[in-house]
């Protein structure tokens, strides 16, 4: 039972990882908690599944929702963000959350508020290892989450539009002296967090194959509790935390008790805020104001 | 001419007057009123569906009366309020509808954890109020006198699901799962569902190490891999049907192919398209497979209208929730051609008292499926069916009742 919880912790982990980059992303840039990032992972989940139940094939609903969310984070960013600039940090997170609800009202009246479920598995199939049995769809999971964080460190890391990000992380007022276009900036930023959710909407939808328009909720506080303890300065951080997480979840479940699953995983991020607030891939404590 | 014209008008309004005072007097009181009902439901929310389609059957319920000529002539209106299932804004409602739309009586609200903190209003503010879903037990006993549920008990329930589970399947070790955070999922996964299991042989197989999630996980692969190393003959699933398709969708991806059991939370359409190939047993007072004359005329009529609406699948067929907000409605109407109900404003309280009395004394009121009475504890005395899903329908296997045999209830 032991290797098989590892399985399930690390297919959790990948889920929290995805949603935390994309917490991490508008967090770094902004320094703002973009609380409708759970939704997007939502509608990314809705996307997908409404693609597939059109019969189209997985690469097509994984692009879909992606663009899918995208699109409805340019429109966050529009109404919820950008006209509260300038407001005290606590505004647009209000006008986020607020955001956030309106979304999940719409899921409800688009989609209904039953379970929408898929018939068939997506990608049958299933690999046994001894007394451990791992599905294709996992393994998709873990493994398009380790390809998306490799490709969004190397946009962040090796691309003109990624030093943007990173110059106005840094000094939002002399990146702009320096020519880079902050709001430009700001919208790629709520954009590729968008993309992110929206694929672990997708993957994480086809993997459990039953989606509601509440789905978002727990899911995206535990991603910010990932994003906490990995850190907002390194896209790597949620890499480990989110599989650090996922496991200390299942083996709580497994060896400890299920009604105390929560008071572990809420209890590690007091800890890590109380004793290392940088996260645990965070830097030194000077770098706490440099994000992404 | 003037003078003239003036005696004309005179003559003109003291016709008018007398007219009018004649007019007045002559038709009966209720033809110059409406009856107002009130209804809490979750149309929004995680059980909106619900919520959604008790609205569209209360609507027809309205428009079905109106059309009829109404309650003794009187027009039929029914304030529909939403909750959202949130208790506090449950509670804001019914004193909304007593306070404000000075309603008659009050159908819901729907779950058990807004009846808990509703009830208590519904004795201070001395106005009937009846749930059409919550089955946690005593929810109604604590709250005498105006607080009624036309539901059952789901340890009254449990005394005949349960044997028929083990017959049926031979099971003698369950393992059991649970929401903590649904009132009713967590008394009967923690309470009443180990007890049964103890009356009938059946080892609880993790009795000391109970397994639960919380309302809107989406994911429970650990606690399903922990109950499948555990290899239970059976498995109790308490959840409501939107978290039950949760586990019983994981238990099918991991393999975990054993039948399971549960209370009336699970009843729906949704859940047994989670996994066909897993047995579901639970008891219902309603489904929409029911046969008989009012059951099938009661799903005939609303079934269109549900499919219609828009919000509601497109494939729903009637709950158990709709046929009991349905006959909690019918009770009232009932209750006011009966009971001597004027509608009058100066009248209020005294007509919700004896709607109250005549809920109380109801005895074989004709229910959709069979006669409705109601208990001391306030719950309904009905007949129910043991159903078992499988392979994408409903099937009753057993009919029981929830007071002693021969009572006129049943």
């Amino acid at each position: 039972m032991l290797l098989q919880q590892l399985v399930n912790g690390l297919t959790l982990g990948a889920v929290y990882t995805l949603i935390a980059l994309s917490f991490s992303l508008v967090m770094g840039i902004l320094g703002v908690l973009n609380l409708a990032i759970a939704e997007l992972f939502m509608l990314g989940a809705y996307f997908g599944f409404t693609a597939i139940l059109a019969q189209l094939p997985l690469p097509v609903a994984l692009v879909a929702a992606m663009l899918g969310s995208a699109l409805v984070a340019i429109v966050i960013q529009k109404i919820a963000y950008e006209p509260l600039r300038d407001a005290p940090i606590v505004t647009p997170m209000l006008s986020t959350l607020g955001f956030s609800i309106i979304l999940q009202n719409v899921a409800t009246n688009v989609w209904g508020s039953d379970p929408l479920q898929l018939t068939d598995e997506v990608l049958p199939g299933r690999l046994t290892l001894g007394s451990v049995s791992i599905s294709t769809m996992q393994l998709l999971v873990m493994g398009a989450t380790v390809a998306l964080v490799a490709i969004l460190a190397f946009v962040v890391q090796k691309t003109p539009a990624g030093r943007a990000l990173r110059a106005v992380a840094e000094n939002r007022d002399v990146a702009r002296l320096l020519g880079v276009s902050a709001a430009r900036v700001t919208l790629l930023a709520f954009v590729l967090s968008g993309v992110m959710a929206g694929a672990a909407g997708v993957l994480i939808g086809m993997h459990y194959a039953v989606i509601t328009p509440y789905m978002g909720v727990d899911i995206g506080l535990k991603a910010i509790a990932v994003m906490v303890i990995g850190g907002t300065t390194r896209i790597w951080g949620a890499l480990v935390a989110g599989p650090l997480i996922g496991i200390a979840e299942v083996m709580t479940v497994a060896y400890g008790g299920s009604q105390v699953r929560d008071f572990v995983v809420y209890g590690l991020m007091i800890l890590i805020l109380l004793l290392r607030p940088q996260g645990i891939l965070g830097g030194s404590r000077s770098e706490q104001g440099q994000r992404v | 001419m003037t003078t003239t014209w003036n005696k004309k008008l005179g003559s003109a309004a003291f016709c008018a007057a007398i007219a009018g005072a004649l007019f007045a007097s002559a038709p009966s009181v209720a033809q110059s009123q409406e009856i107002v009902l009130g209804a809490i439901v979750p149309s929004s929310g995680p059980f909106a569906e619900w919520g959604r389609a008790n609205t569209a059957t209360l609507q027809m319920v309205e428009k079905q009366v109106n059309a009829a000529g109404g309650i003794n002539g009187a027009k039929l209106r029914i304030v529909i309020l939403d909750d959202a299932a949130k208790p506090a804004q449950a509670t804001n409602n019914l004193r909304k509808l007593a306070g404000d739309d000075k309603v008659l009586a009050v159908a819901g609200p729907l779950t058990s954890s807004a009846a808990e903190v509703t009830f208590p209003v519904a004795n201070e503010m001395k106005v009937v109020s009846t749930s059409q879903a919550s089955s946690k037990p005593g929810v109604a006993k604590n709250n005498r006198p105006w607080a009624f549920r036309n539901t059952i008990d789901e340890g009254v329930l449990g005394r005949t699901t349960v044997p028929y589970f083990k017959k049926a399947f031979n099971v003698k070790t369950v393992a059991i799962i649970y929401d903590a955070k649904d009132a009713t999922a967590a008394t009967v996964g923690s309470k009443i569902m180990p007890a049964l299991m103890k009356e009938n042989d059946i080892k609880v197989l993790n009795e000391n190490d109970p397994l639960s999630f919380n309302t809107g996980d989406l994911d429970v692969s650990a606690q399903i891999t922990k109950l499948k190393s555990l290899n239970p003959d059976g498995v109790v699933v308490s959840a409501d049907y939107s978290q039950g398709v949760t586990v019983i969708r994981e238990m099918k991806r991991q393999g975990l192919i054993k039948p399971v059991v549960g209370s009336t939370q699970l009843i729906s359409s949704a859940i047994l398209k989670a996994a066909p190939e897993i047995a579901i047993v639970a008891p219902a007072t309603f489904y929409a497979t029911m046969k008989g004359e009012k059951a099938e005329k009661f799903v005939k009529e609303l079934q269109p209208i549900l499919r219609s609406t828009s919000g509601l699948p497109k494939d729903i067929e009637p709950s158990m929730y709709d046929a009991n907000i349905y006959e909690i409605v019918s009770m009232y109407i009932d209750a006011i051609k009966k009971a001597g109900v004027t509608g009058k404003p100066e009248s209020l309280e005294a007509d919700r008292v004896k709607i109250r009395d005549y809920m109380a004394k109801l005895v074989g009121f004709p229910g959709l499926g069979g006669p409705i009475g109601f208990n001391d504890d306030g719950d309904a005395i009905k007949a129910f069916y043991i159903v078992q899903g499988q392979n994408g329908a409903w099937e009753s296997k057993v009919r029981g009742c929830s007071t002693a045999p021969g009572h006129p209830g049943c």
